[in-house]
C-alpha cells in the first residue's frame, strides 16, 4: 500500500529528471536571450516614442513590456520555481494557484513602482544605488523568504508522513483537507506573494527610472503592470503544470490515508525543489562561495 | 583598461538587463575608414560606434542626458558622451586592433570625438592616429572586437577611400558549426562572468582588409 502511494511522486520525479536531461537548455536560453534582446530594444524605442508623444506609443510600450515579462520569466528566476513547487505540494486548486500567480506578479510590479516612486522620485536616490540595494539586500532577502517557504512545505510534508505511518488512532476519521493541503489560509498566501514581490524585476525598475526621467511616471506604471501580466502569463503555465501533476498524484490514492501519503510526498518534493533552487541562488549571490 | 562609459554599463546597464544570461550584452554597429598622408602612408583610422537602442537609453540614465526632455542632445550631452566613450584608461585599446604581417600596429588615443543621436540610437565617432605613419608593404587587417565579447561589434559600413592601387574590403564573420557552438555556450554566461577563453571576441570579428599592389 505504501508502495502504491509512492508511485505518483516517483513518476513526477522521473518526469522532471527526464525533462532536465532531454530539454535543449542551451538552445532555449539562446532563444530566450534573443527574444529578451528584441523586447528590450522594443521597450527602449517605445519609451522614446512616449517621450516624443507619438500616438499609440503607450500601446507599443505595454506590448513590449508584456513580452519582456514573458520571456524574462523564462530565465533562471525565483517566481516560477516557488509557484510551481507550491502548486505541486499544496494541493491548491487551479483557480487559487492562478489567483496567487497573478497577484504575485502584480505585487512584484508594484514593488518596482513603489521603489522607484519613493526612493528615486522623493529621495532622489540614483538608479545606481537602487540597483545595488536591490541586488545586495532585496534579492537575498527574497531568496531567504522563498527558502523558508520551501522549508515550511517540507516540515508540513514530514508531519503528514508521520501521521500517515502512525497506527490509525481514530477509525473512520480520515485526515481533513487542512491536514493534506497547504496555502489554504490568507497568511500562507500572503507570505508566498511577499516572498516573490520583495525583489522587483530589474527590467521593471529600468522602465520606471526612464519613465521618471522622461516625466511620464504614470505611463511607466502602466507599462510595468503590463510587464507583470506578461510574467504572470509564463508563470501561470508553470503553476498549472504543478496543479496538474498534483492532481495526477491524487488519482493514485484509493483512500484518505493513501491520499495523505501522496500529499506528504508531494509536499516533500515541492518543498525540496524550492529549497534546493533558492539555496543554489543564495550560494551564487555570494561570489566567494560560487565555484 | 576600458572606456569610462563601459564601467557604468557593466555595473548598472546590465543589472537592468536582468538575470537571463546573454553574452554579449552590448551591440554596436560599427563603421570604419582609413586616412592617408600625401605619400600614401596610413596615418589614422576613423571609427563610428552606433549603440543599440537599449544601451543608448541606458546611457541617457548613466550620463544624465537630455535633461530638458526635448529628445535632442545639446552640446553638454554630446560632450558627456564623447568624454565617456573616448577617455580611455591606460592600456585599453578601444577594441580596435590592426595588424600587418601578423604584427600589431600601434594606435594612439582617440581624437576628434563626436556624438549624435538618430533613430533613438546614440553614435560616437573618433579618429585614431597611428603611433607612426605606416608604409603599406603588405595587407593590413583591421578588426573591431571586445576580447571578452561583452560588446559585440558588427561592421556595417566602411569608407573605401584609399590610395591608388589599394582597396578596402570587408570580410564579414562567417559563422560555422564550431563558432556557433561556442557562441551558444557563451550565451549562457551571466553579466558577472567572463569567458574562460582569452581573446574570444576575436573569433567572431569582422575583418576590414586594406590591400595594395
Amino acid at each position: 500500500m505504501r508502495l502504491t502511494a509512492s508511485i505518483p511522486a516517483m513518476i513526477i520525479v522521473v518526469t522532471l529528471g527526464v525533462l532536465w536531461l532531454v530539454l535543449p537548455w542551451e538552445t532555449l536560453f539562446v532563444w530566450a536571450a534573443e527574444k529578451q534582446r528584441d523586447a528590450q530594444e522594443a521597450m527602449a524605442r517605445a519609451l522614446q516614442a512616449v517621450r516624443a508623444q507619438e500616438p499609440a506609443a503607450l500601446i507599443s510600450l505595454c506590448f513590449a513590456t508584456a513580452s519582456y515579462g514573458f520571456v524574462h520569466a523564462l530565465g533562471p528566476g525565483h517566481g516560477k520555481v516557488v509557484l510551481g513547487g507550491a502548486a505541486l505540494a499544496s494541493g491548491a486548486t487551479l483557480r487559487r494557484m492562478s489567483m496567487l500567480t497573478i497577484t504575485a506578479s502584480l505585487a512584484q510590479a508594484f514593488s518596482a513602482i513603489a521603489m522607484v516612486g519613493v526612493f528615486a522620485a522623493i529621495f532622489a536616490i540614483g538608479s545606481r544605488q537602487l540597483g545595488l540595494f536591490a541586488d545586495d539586500w532585496l534579492a537575498p532577502l527574497s531568496t531567504l523568504a522563498i527558502a523558508a517557504m520551501g522549508f515550511y512545505l517540507i516540515v508540513r510534508g514530514a508531519g503528514m508522513w508521520r501521521r500517515s505511518t502512525a497506527k490509525p488512532c481514530c477509525h473512520g476519521h480520515g485526515p481533513s483537507v487542512q491536514q493534506t493541503q497547504s496555502l489554504t489560509g490568507f497568511r500562507d498566501a500572503a507570505f508566498l506573494i511577499v516572498s516573490i514581490a520583495l525583489r522587483p524585476c530589474t527590467g521593471a525598475i529600468f522602465v520606471m527610472v526612464i519613465a521618471l526621467r522622461f516625466d511620464v511616471f504614470w505611463v511607466g506604471c502602466l507599462a510595468v503592470i503590463a510587464m507583470g501580466l506578461g510574467t504572470a502569463g509564463f508563470n501561470l503555465l508553470v503553476a498549472w503544470s504543478g496543479v496538474a501533476a498534483r492532481r495526477f498524484g491524487g488519482f493514485a490514492s484509493r483512500n484518505a490515508h493513501e491520499d495523505q501519503r501522496v500529499s506528504a510526498q508531494l509536499h516533500l518534493l515541492g518543498g525540496s525543489i524550492i529549497c534546493a533552487a533558492s539555496l543554489g541562488w543564495l550560494v551564487s549571490m555570494v561570489p566567494e562561495l560560487a565555484l | 583598461m576600458m572606456r569610462f562609459c563601459r564601467l557604468f554599463i557593466m555595473s548598472l546597464g546590465l543589472w537592468y538587463a536582468g538575470p537571463i544570461p546573454a553574452h554579449p550584452h552590448v551591440f554596436v554597429d560599427a563603421g570604419v575608414g582609413f586616412d592617408f598622408d600625401t605619400s600614401g602612408r596610413l596615418v589614422a583610422i576613423r571609427v563610428i560606434w552606433r549603440y543599440d537602442a537599449f544601451t543608448s537609453l541606458t546611457l541617457f540614465d548613466i550620463l544624465n542626458l537630455d535633461v530638458d526632455g526635448d529628445g535632442l542632445l545639446n552640446d553638454a550631452d554630446r560632450a558627456a558622451i564623447v568624454a565617456g566613450e573616448t577617455d580611455w584608461a591606460d592600456g585599453y585599446k578601444g577594441d580596435t586592433f590592426m595588424e600587418m604581417n601578423n604584427a600589431e600596429i600601434a594606435l594612439t588615443r582617440p581624437v576628434a570625438g563626436r556624438a549624435w543621436l538618430s533613430d533613438d540610437q546614440i553614435s560616437v565617432s573618433f579618429r585614431l592616429p597611428l603611433a607612426d605613419p605606416l608604409v603599406l608593404e603588405d595587407d593590413v587587417v583591421l578588426r573591431l572586437y571586445d576580447p571578452s565579447y561583452y560588446y559585440a561589434y558588427d561592421v556595417v559600413s566602411f569608407d573605401d577611400l584609399a590610395p591608388e592601387n589599394c582597396f578596402v574590403s570587408l570580410k564579414e564573420f562567417e559563422p560555422d558549426k564550431a563558432s556557433a557552438d561556442l557562441q551558444n555556450q557563451l550565451a549562457t554566461l551571466s553579466r558577472e562572468e567572463t569567458p574562460a577563453q582569452a581573446d574570444v571576441g576575436r573569433l567572431f570579428a569582422d575583418e576590414i582588409w586594406l590591400k595594395c599592389g
